[in-house]
């Protein structure tokens, strides 16, 4: 299909999956050198940014994020911001104000998030090339449910700049498709020193490719995960054997801790970053300006953030307040370092560290609806420990289940080595037969 | 955590609750914060940043610049004669 053929499809293809939240006017793809979508949370001048909020409805940002940016000088045509959940809170995509993109595989289920609407577009449309965000999961989780490959760089590779922050010590910018050759390709485009986002400017060069030769799975890895998962995951060790790369199992005490210290984390940088979101500057505006100071700003607030954004800055609020900061802010601080070294170690002795991605197949959106938050935190318990060490990792579809539905899984590289992350997908990819979605528009 | 609890730190937030929310997120919170006390066992540690690599501090020389256009920054905005329009501070 040429790309003016692909632009022509957009709206029928979103009608039926809803992986976007905005479609480009263009009709013809001229001289673009390939067509790439961004995630809804990132500024770009010609779309509205909503990062998937009611609140932001109707805000036209002035300028391009940097990864934007640097996709178009690359000859890129941006042709649609996906969908997303609510700032990048949730691990479904269910939590967005405008509608819930659906898995390729089976209508009825989730793409995964909150990057749900760019691996959706990967997994749809063959070559497509999707922005994504990840601060706890959100890139690698959806690519797991979409049978597609992503790729979260190393915090700090790929400038925040344009970002509407969800945690600023987590957020990354990766990239979703189903060829795994893209992964590489374009975190190159993104990546490098921006000196609008000072994080991005301690980076070294990315490294030269180098061939995955051994990986460490951590004791306990498969455990708590479905019986699907722990097959296909099986078989994807045994393939990799294969392939003649060695497999050790490995102690890692600390990761356990890893999904409290990330929401603690996430929501204490999340209830700050979005208090700038008050009906004034951005989105909804217009309010009513006989209200006193504050009653006006928390009249927005209440009207126009979605559910699990007012809980996760309730939480996030509490655990920064005095008396319990210490308890729950400075200790998850201690446990993202501890982990960080704890992979440290494991990494002077392996190439990367590899686990299923999600520990079940996409469930279906009537299981959803029942989960508890607590439950669906605990859905992040294998992608949540690279995020918060900031490492960089990729999933790579691994098998699929009795209904056909996608399993990944996930390889953890050491800060700056995506080279080994590219080389292990494209590797991977050579020996593994996918299973493509069947897409009739 | 109990209702007036949740109270207080909306009213910090910014948030008015109903009274649905306020059940529903005192129950929710119990629950989370009840997760979260795994991390009274996890073991201290020496050393820890807020960022999870180094960074450094970036200065440019302070010359001034316009990267973006003002006019563009108001646009969308609720403005009259050039100031931007919010609610009284009095």
């Amino acid at each position: 299909m040429s790309q003016t053929s692909v632009l022509s499809s957009l709206s029928e293809i979103n009608e039926k999956y809803r992986m976007f939240r905005t479609i480009t006017s263009e009709t013809d793809a001229g001289d673009a050198k390939f067509l790439f979508s961004a995630k809804d949370n990132l500024t770009s001048k010609d779309m509205e940014t909503c990062s998937g909020s009611r609140i932001l409805e109707g805000y036209r940002p002035p300028f391009d994020a940097t990864s934007i940016a640097r996709m178009r000088e690359a000859g890129g045509l941006l042709v649609g911001k996906t969908n997303m959940d609510e700032f990048g809170f949730g691990t479904f995509s269910t939590n967005s104000a405008f509608g819930v993109p659906r898995n390729p595989y089976d209508l009825e289920r989730s793409c995964g998030g909150s990057s749900g609407g760019a691996a959706c577009a990967a997994a749809v449309m063959e070559g497509h090339v999707a922005i994504g965000v990840s601060t706890g999961g959100s890139i690698c989780c959806p690519a797991s449910f979409c049978g597609v490959y992503g790729i979260v760089p190393t915090y700090g590779r790929v400038s925040r700049y344009g970002l509407l922050d969800y945690g600023n010590s987590l957020d990354k910018i990766g990239i979703i498709s189903s060829n795994a050759s893209d992964l590489g390709k374009y975190v190159g485009i993104m990546a490098g020193a921006d000196p609008r986002d000072p994080t991005s400017c301690v980076q070294p060069a990315i490294g030269a490719r180098r061939k995955l030769e051994s990986v460490a799975v951590p004791k306990g890895a498969a455990e708590g995960v479905s019986e699907a998962v722990r097959k296909a995951f099986a078989d994807g060790l045994e393939a990799l054997k294969g392939m003649g790369v060695d497999v050790e199992t490995v102690e890692m005490p600390s990761l356990k801790y890893a999904i409290p210290a990330y929401y603690v984390i996430a929501t204490s940088e999340a209830s700050t970053n979005l208090a700038r979101y008050c009906g004034m500057r951005y989105g909804h505006q217009y309010g009513d300006l006989s209200l006193k100071f504050d009653d006006y700003f928390t009249s927005f607030r209440s009207q126009y953030f979605g559910e699990e954004a007012k809980r996760r800055i309730l939480l996030g609020t509490f655990t920064r307040m005095v008396g319990f900061r210490d308890r729950y802010y400075s200790k998850a601080r201690m446990v993202r370092q501890s982990i960080i070294g704890e992979y440290r170690s494991v990494l002077r002795g392996c190439d990367a560290v590899l686990t299923p991605t999600m520990p079940f197949v996409s469930p279906k959106f009537s299981d959803i609806s029942i989960m508890t938050p607590v439950e669906s935190y605990k859905a992040d318990i294998l992608t949540g420990p690279p995020n918060i060490a900031g490492m960089p990792h990729a999933s790579v579809p691994c098998g699929y289940d009795g209904d056909g539905m996608p399993v990944g899984m996930q390889f953890v590289a050491d800060h700056w080595d995506e080279g080994v992350l590219f080389s292990a997908a494209e590797e991977w990819e050579k020996n593994f037969d996918a299973v493509r979605p069947e897409v009739s528009i | 955590m109990d209702r007036e609890t949740v109270e207080k730190v909306a009213r910090s937030a910014h948030l008015k609750l109903t009274e649905e929310e306020l059940e529903k997120f005192s129950r929710d919170l119990v629950d989370i914060l009840g997760y979260f006390a795994m991390l009274d066992e996890a073991p201290d540690c020496e050393g820890f940043g807020i960022d999870p690599i180094g960074v450094a501090d970036v200065l440019r020389d302070d010359e001034p610049r316009m990267e973006l256009d003002p006019d563009a920054l108001l646009e969308g905005m609720d403005t009259y004669d050039n100031y931007v329009r919010g609610p009284r501070l009095l």
